[in-house]
């Protein structure tokens, strides 16, 4: 079970992107949750999440959030804006799948 | 056929040179600002503490003031009794404004927040109590500062209690317990000093500005406190902020970054909401201010931030297949003004023809609604939404019920139609032209472009 935060601001948008991901991530029977908080709950809850992902609406806090991210080792990177434009949850569990499979970023 | 292509490729690269240009020296001072830790922790108090129960205090107060006289006439002997949910919910904001800031605050510095932001509320309540014998005071001679009037300093103190408390953990003035007591037992005695301290602190200010009592214009002895103070100290803002010039540079600030792909609304909300609260509540008891929150998203931001609601139905008949996938995605979200698929998906964000009506349109509607407002010709909005409730409705709601609120979207719905259409007529020609070009690329077999 692999649990993901996104960083954004209000919530409103992610919130279609992640029900997005969760068809897509059933549709290939990969197990995971996701977590859409503000950057103040974020830097509360970063222990609990597996992966990190940053809105593109808040890029200019990703300095401060991947700094947070990578000094607990978790893996961290921005959902490309297009895909999130597009509410595309399957592209997005894939940059997912990639990030934790890529040595030296994932925690495995 | 590769006459169109070669133009394509020298109006994308005009394009992309310029958006480089906007990345290099718009995004650096916009992104400062968006990202500071206060305006920030301000910013989620007001979202995740005070929203919901300014929005459903608001609803007390339309039910108080009904729009329909003969429901008014019906409801006057309960006015009274109807109000008190909308005084205590609405009517304290700034009570729970305090806490918020100093729980967000608190997160954002990664320390324990709770104790924090129960201090902060004992702290302002502190500081908004005249120092006297508190058991014969009228609750109505505070309640107005625990409220709109109260705000700055709830979250002057809310900011305070959190860097306090901060300050002293793991320094030398706490109070340390042997390793076995539970760590719940431990982080009460650690607040004990800072908490004493502020509560001194704040209590002896308050009390050094309550002997200065005066006699207002009601011919009442009044005492002073840190709000009323700090109130009358400010007046003169909360005035100019309600004016034209402070709307037109709120708005212009709101989309100069959004155009860089920062959410605008929320990093001017953490400014201007004290403010806007201030004016909202003076409204809700016969104002007539008219740069409030409600101004901005209900009749500004038609279909998302930009009123960007006429660019979907075009996208949907659009010859561009990336605008009419991102028309089609758009759409669902638009209705509840939502509008990052457009943002991010024209996108609007770096792109030098959609960032001019991006700015433009908005600047436009907010000066013809300015002046719709302050010529009475649509009721002032007194009520709070969520930003989701769809136009129409909304605009009828925000003004208290008034049908001429509803058309006023209509017509700014129009104007943005019309002024953002040549703008994407010209950015979808472009679009389509890079779209031939790859398509005769592959055609071709020579170049296979991957995005």
């Amino acid at each position: 079970m692999i649990h993901i935060l996104i960083v954004c601001s209000w919530g409103m948008s992610t919130s279609l992107l992640v029900e997005s991901m969760l068809t897509a991530a059933q549709a290939s029977k990969y197990e995971l949750t996701v977590e859409a908080l503000s950057a103040g709950e974020y830097a509360a809850k970063v222990e609990t999440c597996d992966v990190v992902l940053i809105a593109p609406q808040i890029r200019h806090l990703r300095k401060s959030i991947e700094q947070l991210a990578a000094s607990i080792d978790k893996p961290v990177a921005m959902i490309e804006p297009f895909h999130y434009a597009t509410m595309n949850g399957q592209a997005v569990v894939e940059q997912v799948q990639h990030l934790l499979a890529t040595p030296g970023k994932g925690k495995k | 056929m590769s006459k169109q292509v070669n133009e394509g490729k020298s109006q994308t690269t005009l394009i992309e040179r310029s958006s480089e240009l906007f990345e290099r020296y718009l995004v650096p001072p916009l992104g400062a600002l968006a990202s500071n830790i206060y305006l920030q922790a301000i910013r989620d108090a007001f979202i995740i503490f005070t929203l919901p129960l300014i929005i459903a205090g608001s609803l007390f107060l339309v039910i108080a003031n009904p729009p329909i006289p003969a429901v008014k006439v019906f409801l006057q002997p309960y006015q009274n009794a109807i109000l008190v949910p909308f005084q205590l919910s609405f009517g304290l904001m700034a009570l729970f404004l305090a806490f918020g800031v100093a729980y967000s605050l608190a997160q954002y510095r990664r320390t324990e927040p709770v104790q924090p932001g129960i201090l902060a509320m004992v702290l302002f309540l502190v500081a908004s109590m005249p120092v006297r014998n508190l058991t014969t005071m009228p609750l109505g001679e505070v309640l107005p500062y625990l409220g709109g009037q109260g705000l700055l300093v709830a979250i002057l103190i809310g900011i305070l209690t959190t860097e306090v408390m901060r300050g002293f953990r793991g320094s030398r003035f706490t109070i340390r317990m042997p390793k076995s007591v539970p760590p719940n037992v431990t982080r009460a005695f650690e607040a004990l000093i800072p908490t004493l301290l502020l509560l001194t602190l704040v209590w002896s200010l308050e009390w050094f500005v309550s002997v200065h009592t005066y006699v207002a214009a009601d011919h009442m002895v009044h005492q002073l406190t840190l709000p009323v103070l700090l109130m009358n100290a400010f007046q003169p803002l909360v005035v100019v902020q309600d004016s034209y010039p402070a709307a037109l540079l709120e708005i212009v600030l709101m989309m100069l970054l959004w155009s860089v792909g920062i959410h605008g609304m929320n990093v001017v909300t953490a400014i201007a909401a004290p403010f806007w609260l201030t004016t909202l509540a003076a409204n809700a008891t016969g104002g007539h201010g008219i740069v409030t929150e409600p101004f901005f998203h209900i009749f500004a931001h038609l279909g998302g931030s930009g009123a960007t609601w006429p660019l979907v139905i075009y996208m949907l008949r659009s010859k561009s297949t990336q605008l009419r996938t991102v028309g089609k995605v758009a759409l669902g979200p638009a209705i509840f003004n939502i509008n990052e698929p457009v943002t991010f998906g024209v996108p609007m964000v770096l792109n030098p023809i959609m960032m001019i009506p991006f700015v433009l349109v908005p600047v436009t509607i907010v000066t013809i609604n300015y002046a719709v407002f302050a010529l009475h010709w649509v009721h002032i909005p007194i009520v709070m939404q969520p930003f989701t409730v769809p136009l129409g409705v909304s605009g009828f709601l925000a003004t208290g019920g008034d049908i001429r609120g509803s058309i006023l979207q209509f017509f700014d719905l129009a104007v943005s139609a019309l002024l953002y259409y040549p703008f994407f007529k010209a950015w979808e020609r472009v679009l389509i032209a890079r779209e031939a070009a790859t398509t005769t690329q592959v055609e071709g077999g020579r170049v296979l472009v991957t995005a």
